[in-house]
């Protein structure tokens, strides 16, 4: 009788370690998640700032500032869903490197010093999303894991957990760059 | 970095006319110490004989032995100090200019024991903290420090007998990062991964005293390296995908145990070395470029710590 009820408490123990395992995997990736969200809001509030300090100098970008202005717009309206947010986010990857490399074009802009305090505000922005985004592929690779790994996997399937994607690193920043391809760019 | 040639030219314009004159002063010295050392074994040797004669036990002749091997080394140091310090300023101190002008240069002073502590690498505390060759300046923008350490801690048995354990011997470094961060991440050597694969990582995750595992997505850095620290996402903002790759390289350039650590804004980086640094040869002749060529290249390890690492790269908000 004894052991019986041994065996039956070491199961359930074994039940509430494995439930509470993916709960606590399924916790860091929304929290990893959580601090991209917070920095890319932070690269939200710089943006205008950067368009109006540029836009003085740079006649020939006014077409990629408006549009910088308007997909800012709707990434902070709120009523988009996480997969569009993820196009939305790319699509302003990549306008604001065209900007970045279209800042060589005036020397003046290069030179003031409002922007240059921009520039470094930038970068420093890109390499935290960068890491925070590292950081949730980490998570999410582990909860992957768990999610389609023996034994964590059945209870997962009873949880109806399922996997979630990698933050893709957006095409532009994979992609070497074509210096001759950026020159002929004007 | 310079070129073997320079350091050539070097070494024959302004390194020549300090090593012919230490090199007289050694060949004195040398002479001196034989001598007295010699007079010690003599009269040693001589109790030896008596004591011998007279049946002394056996552990007495052992503690005798003991303390001839003490007064030969005392004797040895005290000879030779002035020797070395006329070393050091003539020729180390030469070379730490010869590759940046900007350094400073302290023969007797060394990394405070705080610093040392404050680094997070080793977890011990020591109990003897000493060291030498201390060096500060800027290279860049950078401002960096370094010497050489040796670090230990003391335990006794149960009868009360002391033993020495080395926590750490080579060279300590400490430069400003360029990156503004505030938690500490910390880069060990990985033997228990490499020893236990799978398992070791498991055993790693237990380490709970070093703060949270980070997994890095570099597997030639995972293999080398095990990072803990107490952010995810800061010590990715720290270890960028480059500065990892640098850190590989500069292991493999080193061939030697490295240990880093990220600090209130600061980079530590420990390097073992089992021998004395910058230290002169008393029984062999000064007059030797590949002995220069020597005390430069591990000047240059750490010295060129920031290039190696990117360290005057400054695109970010910290100035």
């Amino acid at each position: 009788m004894l052991w019986l009820l041994v065996i039956v408490v070491l199961v359930v123990i074994f039940f509430v370690s494995l439930y509470n395992t993916m709960i606590g995997k399924k916790n860091n990736v929304n929290n990893t998640f959580a601090s991209i969200d917070t920095l890319l809001k932070k690269r939200y509030d710089l943006i205008p700032n950067l368009v109006s300090t540029v836009q003085q100098y740079m006649e020939h970008e006014r077409g990629t500032l408006t549009e910088i202005t308007e997909l800012r717009a709707k990434a902070i309206s709120g009523n988009v869903n996480e997969n569009q947010r993820v196009g939305l986010e790319n699509k302003m990857n990549k306008l604001l490197g065209n900007i970045m490399v279209a800042v060589e074009n005036y020397p003046q802009l290069k030179a003031n010093e409002n922007f240059m305090q921009l520039q470094r505000s930038m970068n420093e922005i890109e390499e935290q999303i960068s890491a925070a985004r590292r950081a949730y592929n980490a998570t999410v690779t582990d909860y992957n894991n768990a999610v389609e790994m023996f034994p964590t996997n059945a209870m997962a399937s009873v949880m109806k957990l399922a996997t979630r994607n990698l933050f893709e690193i957006p095409e532009a920043q994979r992609e070497n760059v074509d210096v001759k391809k950026l020159f002929n760019q004007k | 970095m310079k070129t073997l040639e320079e350091l050539g030219n070097y070494y024959n314009t302004v390194l020549m006319p300090e090593l012919i004159k230490l090199e007289e002063q050694r060949k004195q010295v040398l002479k001196k110490v034989c001598l007295v050392n010699g007079i010690v074994l003599v009269v040693f040797i001589a109790i030896l004989i008596l004591l011998f004669v007279i049946k002394v036990p056996i552990q007495a002749i052992f503690f005798g032995g003991f303390i001839a091997a003490a007064v030969i080394v005392g004797i040895y140091k005290w000879l030779t100090s002035a020797y070395v310090k006329n070393f050091k300023s003539g020729v180390i101190e030469n070379i730490i200019h010869f590759i940046d002008d900007h350094l400073n240069y302290a023969r007797d002073a060394y990394v405070p024991s705080s610093d040392f502590m404050k680094s997070k690498i080793f977890s011990q505390h020591p109990d003897r903290h000493q060291g030498d060759d201390y060096v500060t300046g800027l290279v860049g923008k950078t401002r960096i420090e370094f010497s050489e350490i040796h670090s230990e801690y003391e335990t006794r048995d149960s009868k009360g007998r002391s033993t020495w354990h080395t926590i750490f011997k080579g060279l300590f470094f400490i430069g400003d990062f360029n990156k503004h961060f505030k938690g500490v991440t910390v880069v060990l050597p990985d033997t228990a991964e490499r020893l236990f694969g799978g398992f070791g990582n498991f055993l790693q995750k237990m380490n709970v005293s070093r703060g949270q595992l980070i997994k890095l997505e570099d597997p030639v850095f995972e293999k080398e390296f095990v990072v803990y620290g107490d952010n995810q996402v800061e010590a990715r903002y720290i270890l960028s995908t480059s500065l990892m790759k640098r850190i590989v390289d500069f292991k493999k350039k080193t061939g030697k145990r490295v240990f880093l650590s990220f600090v209130g804004s600061k980079i530590y980086v420990a390097i073992a070395f089992a021998k004395d640094l910058f230290e002169p040869r008393v029984f062999k002749t000064l007059i030797d470029f590949s002995q220069v060529v020597e005390y430069y290249q591990d000047l240059e390890l750490v010295i060129g710590l920031v290039e190696d690492l990117n360290l005057n790269l400054r695109i970010w908000t910290k100035e």
